[in-house]
């Protein structure tokens, strides 16, 4: 079955990470994989254009089905393979609902993370303002304080969604990773800091880590200050 | 079943609009619904944020389980409703595939065209550009046209991913508002058959934005893309 996937990812991409711990969580080890390079723009190369014409990684096949959106990757493996591996979607419905709700709230997370730490990536030089990077920043906090208290309501060793690892912690996980990656303080967000010291011994996490948060070994250093003050 | 439900929903948002076309597919009529108003500030209302810490809308419950993420929502209802009204998502691992492929893009084209539609509302004065506006129109159109590109062999029954599915419920809001807001039929004839065609499909017919009905005419903010 993983003989017939393959996946084109590159190291620290939160999208690509969550296919990652996917394809582990449902025994799919052994697909096909190869590692690409944003630096030098391979993920707009013909390669991945032939496959995404977006231009974006990651982008997955299984056979001949093409999925280039990471939760539908997600969401595909653990319909096509319910029975094999971890179950990531609980079947009744207060649990399912919880699931759900926060792998989208999840999206919101990415954004608002990416809004700080890909900033200048995003927005050209001349259309740069501190008070956009400022409000991105309070946005984040505001997003933080969110998380943390998802958390605190439901209790110490708590996955996202209950007392199981599901979908949610696929899918946002690669995210709390990023931001203590990037220098966030688990002495003032405790409850993230907990909840990163559980997920980051899980054997699908593991297996997944990101080699790099940043390709440039230039800014590894430096990147782990960006988070540090909010 | 419906009657445990309710929805706090606002005019012409297409992430309420995806939930209330779902609730009709799944033949869960007959729901309690709340119209909120944007304009004057009802989304934040204590109401909302009872039900949406996030002070966002739409907002719903079933009993005592909360969603306010229409596509949570809406994946929430195919499932425990798998039995009921029509199947929004296929079995076949490749119809599967293409249904969440399109569903997980619609979220990138409500994106772009919020970023233009909304542009003011979202950027501060000082912070506006005119370079900006520019790169936020040629990334939807490049948008657009790759939506259009999906759509070549559209046709009665042959939609995003065949058959009506969870990406139509997706997808078909934002193209709907797209077109509100003066999208050239003439320059995307495929989405504007895509449009025709399910315009007059009794779940979304019934849930068109009121005051789109009351008033036809849209905006032409788009018009010259």
């Amino acid at each position: 079955m993983a003989k017939a996937m393959t996946l084109l990812w590159a190291t620290g991409s939160c999208p690509c990470w969550r296919v990652m711990i996917a394809l582990e969580e449902k025994s799919l080890q052994g697909y096909n994989q190869k590692l690409l390079s944003f630096d030098k723009m391979e993920h707009k190369s013909q390669e991945v254009l032939d496959i995404n014409p977006r231009g974006q990684i990651p982008t997955f096949k299984h056979g001949d089905n093409v999925i280039n959106e990471s939760y539908a990757a997600c969401f595909y493996l653990e319909s096509q393979f319910k029975t094999q591996g971890t179950k990531l979607i609980p079947d009744g419905p207060a649990e399912q609902a919880l699931v759900y709700q926060r792998m989208f709230e999840g999206l919101t997370f990415y954004e608002k993370l990416t809004a700080v730490i890909y900033y200048e990536w995003y927005v050209p030089e001349g259309e740069r303002h501190e008070s956009a990077l400022k409000r991105n920043k309070e946005a984040l906090v505001t997003e933080l304080k969110l998380w943390e208290s998802y958390l605190q309501k439901l209790g110490s060793g708590s996955y996202l969604a209950g007392p199981s690892f599901t979908l949610a912690d696929v899918v946002v996980f690669p995210t709390v990773g990023a931001l203590f990656g990037f220098g966030l303080s688990p002495e003032r967000y405790t409850k993230l800091g907990e909840y990163y010291n559980l997920l980051k011994e899980r054997p699908s996490v593991k297996a997944s880590w990101p080699p790099h948060w940043s390709e440039n070994p230039k800014d590894q250093d430096t990147l782990k200050d960006t988070l540090k003050d909010i | 079943m419906a009657k445990l439900m309710s929805l706090l929903w606002g005019a012409g948002s297409p992430p309420c609009w995806r939930v209330m076309i779902t609730l009709e597919e799944k033949k869960l009529q007959g729901y309690k619904r709340k119209l909120l108003s944007f304009e004057k500030g009802e989304h934040k209302s204590q109401e909302v944020l009872e039900v949406n810490p996030r002070g966002q809308l739409p907002a719903f419950k079933h009993g005592d389980i909360i969603l306010n993420e229409s596509c949570a929502t809406c994946l929430y209802l195919e499932n425990q409703f798998k039995s009921q009204g029509i199947r929004l998502i296929p079995d076949s691992a490749e119809d599967q595939a293409a249904t969440y492929q399109r569903m997980m893009e619609g979220l990138a084209l409500t994106d772009k065209l919020n970023s233009v539609i909304y542009y003011d509302c979202s950027v501060p004065e000082e912070e506006r550009h005119d370079s900006a506006v520019k790169r936020n129109k040629e990334a939807l159109t490049a948008e657009l046209k790759l939506w259009e590109g999906y759509l070549e062999n559209v046709a009665a029954g042959s939609y995003l991913a065949g058959a009506f599915s969870l990406a139509d419920v997706i997808v078909f809001p934002s193209i709907a508002c797209a077109f509100r807001f003066g999208l050239s039929v003439g320059r995307y004839p495929k989405l504007a058959k895509y449009y025709s065609l399910l315009k007059n499909r009794a779940s979304i017919k019934t849930t068109w934005p009121p005051h789109w009905v009351a008033s036809p005419q849209g905006y032409d903010i788009l018009k010259d893309l």
